[in-house]
């Protein structure tokens, strides 16, 4: 269609419309690990599979899932280094907003700051998107809330979604197993179940990570005994 | 012509005008500066800090109960004096940069890491922003007491304290402080120097707070000692015997009343 010859270029758009770098950065994530997010009534859990590039690597020391606030946590799909890029930036657009209006900034406005950045590397000169999809879970006054920010800089707040290499998969899972009253724990069985669908191989609290949040406000990554735990109750 | 905004630093030109204004006679406004009495001391399981709480601008008492131990990590608290506006501004901004390195690290924050960041940002304002600090707290290295002078000086001591009232406190210590001190010996010696600040020192003066830091545990006693509580209410309330007699009553209406009648058609739109 002559797409092609639009595509060296992130910022020029093609005959049909579309920017090609940024489809090419959405098929990055799709290529990447799965996660996935699902909002209970009364929390957010988020998941990822972790699966590293051989035995030898010391899985202790890879976390995929971050805080960017005590409220607010974050997991991805896709480029693990842009990931931490982004990571900091949002860390520090939130430290900023609580010393400006000490308040922890709510969820939204993070998400939305985030976005902003990841919009921004689509339309300057010299740069790449980022090669990630996020899935941002947060507790602030207005309740749980989970959000998916992708390349382009779009963002939609989700009752459940998934991202990565078995997303059609898992979000059919999601469609049929999820309900509006379901609890944290449900939750976190759910988010392991799906994982389970399209994993490769056994499935162990050393190849997942999980990280909660609940009525308490403050978001935790699950330690390796924890999801022994859960996937023990899952069997 | 457009202005293109200052690259960063602080810009001298308007203390070169203040100096100037000064030498014409000028009188300078007065800050609200803190008096004030801070001590910090060491003791056997970690630090206490201790402050009192008066603000003073010039000879009036600004705030009877102003808090001036800052919170800077969970492990590490700040006492401040100097200019009020300036020890907030400055440990408000550096708590928040430690919190930023906590993210990123993901360790608990070191005092030496408070102090380089205080210090570092006091001496590029050359003295200027006036804020003399007590930093105390206990990190994974153990316990650490500092001293931050205004221009950007420290010292590290198992007790010191800052302020106006900093000599009265300190003759308490050097007669009263001795190594491997229990937590209530350690609290008493420090109410005891920031009483004798209170007492013996105009700047300084109302109640006592402390902060007591240990290994993983933190208490801020906020008001541990109140030494000069207000007795000029009285007790009983008041009662009045006599009330007043009404002999007339006028009222005269401010404005006049005005009647309002639709002549006409309403304008267009």
């Amino acid at each position: 269609m002559g797409d092609s010859q639009y595509s060296f270029s992130l910022t020029t758009f093609s005959p049909s419309g579309k920017l090609v770098q940024i489809e090419h950065a959405l098929t990055a994530v799709g290529s990447g690990q799965t996660s996935l997010g699902i909002k209970a009534s009364n929390g957010v859990v988020i998941a990822t599979e972790k699966k590293l590039p051989s035995i030898l690597v010391d899985e202790a020391s890879v976390q995929k899932i971050q805080h960017l606030t005590p409220n607010i946590g974050v997991v991805y799909s896709g480029m693990g280094p842009d990931f931490r890029v982004l990571v900091r930036k949002s860390r520090k657009q939130a430290e900023q907003y609580n010393r400006l209006y000490k308040e922890p900034i709510p969820v939204t406005q993070l998400v939305r700051e985030t976005a902003t950045v990841m919009q921004e590397f689509t339309q300057s000169g010299g740069v790449r998107p980022f090669g990630v999809s996020l899935l941002v879970a947060g507790y602030d006054d207005k309740g749980p809330q989970l959000y998916q920010v992708d390349p382009s800089g779009s963002y939609f707040s989700w009752k459940a979604s998934a991202m990565g290499k078995n997303v059609s998969n898992a979000k059919t899972f999601l469609e049929k197993r999820y309900t509006e009253d379901m609890e944290l724990d449900d939750a976190i069985h759910t988010a392991i179940l799906t994982l389970k669908e399209g994993f490769e191989g056994e499935i162990s609290s050393k190849n997942i990570e999980i990280g909660k949040i609940g009525a308490d406000k403050v978001f935790r990554v699950l330690t390796p005994a924890e999801i022994d735990d859960y996937l023990a109750e899952v069997e | 012509m457009s202005e293109v905004p200052p690259k960063g630093g602080f810009s001298f030109d308007l203390c070169k005008r203040n100096d100037m204004l000064i030498q014409k006679g000028l009188k300078a406004p007065s800050f609200l500066k803190t008096g004030t009495t801070i001590v910090g001391l060491i003791f056997k399981d970690g630090v206490i800090l201790g402050a009192d709480t008066r603000a003073t601008e010039g000879p009036i008492v600004a705030d009877k109960n102003c808090e001036k131990i800052h919170y800077m990590a969970p492990n590490i608290y700040c006492c401040g004096a100097g200019t009020a506006a300036d020890t907030e501004a400055v440990t408000d901004m550096v708590s928040s940069q430690l919190r930023l390195h906590r993210y990123q690290t993901g360790r608990d924050s070191r005092v030496i890491t408070a102090l380089t960041l205080l210090k570092k940002h006091l001496f590029s304002y050359q003295g200027h922003v006036s804020a003399a600090l007590v930093l105390g707290g206990v990190d994974i290295t153990g316990p650490h007491l500092h001293t931050i002078y205004p221009h950007g000086s420290t010292d590290t001591l198992p007790f010191a304290t800052m302020g106006s009232g900093s000599l009265a406190a300190m003759s308490v210590f050097e007669a009263k402080y001795k190594e491997g001190l229990t937590r209530d010996e350690g609290i008493k010696l420090v109410a005891e120097a920031i009483c004798s600040g209170i007492f013996n020192d105009l700047g300084s003066g109302s109640n006592v707070d402390i902060c007591v830091i240990t290994k993983g545990n933190k208490e801020y006693l906020r008001n541990y000692m109140e030494p000069n509580p207000r007795t000029y209410v009285s007790s009983k309330g008041y009662s009045f015997t006599k009330k007043t007699e009404v002999l007339r009553t006028k009222i005269t209406p401010l404005m006049e009343r005005v009647e309002i009648t639709e002549v006409g058609e309403a304008m267009e739109e």
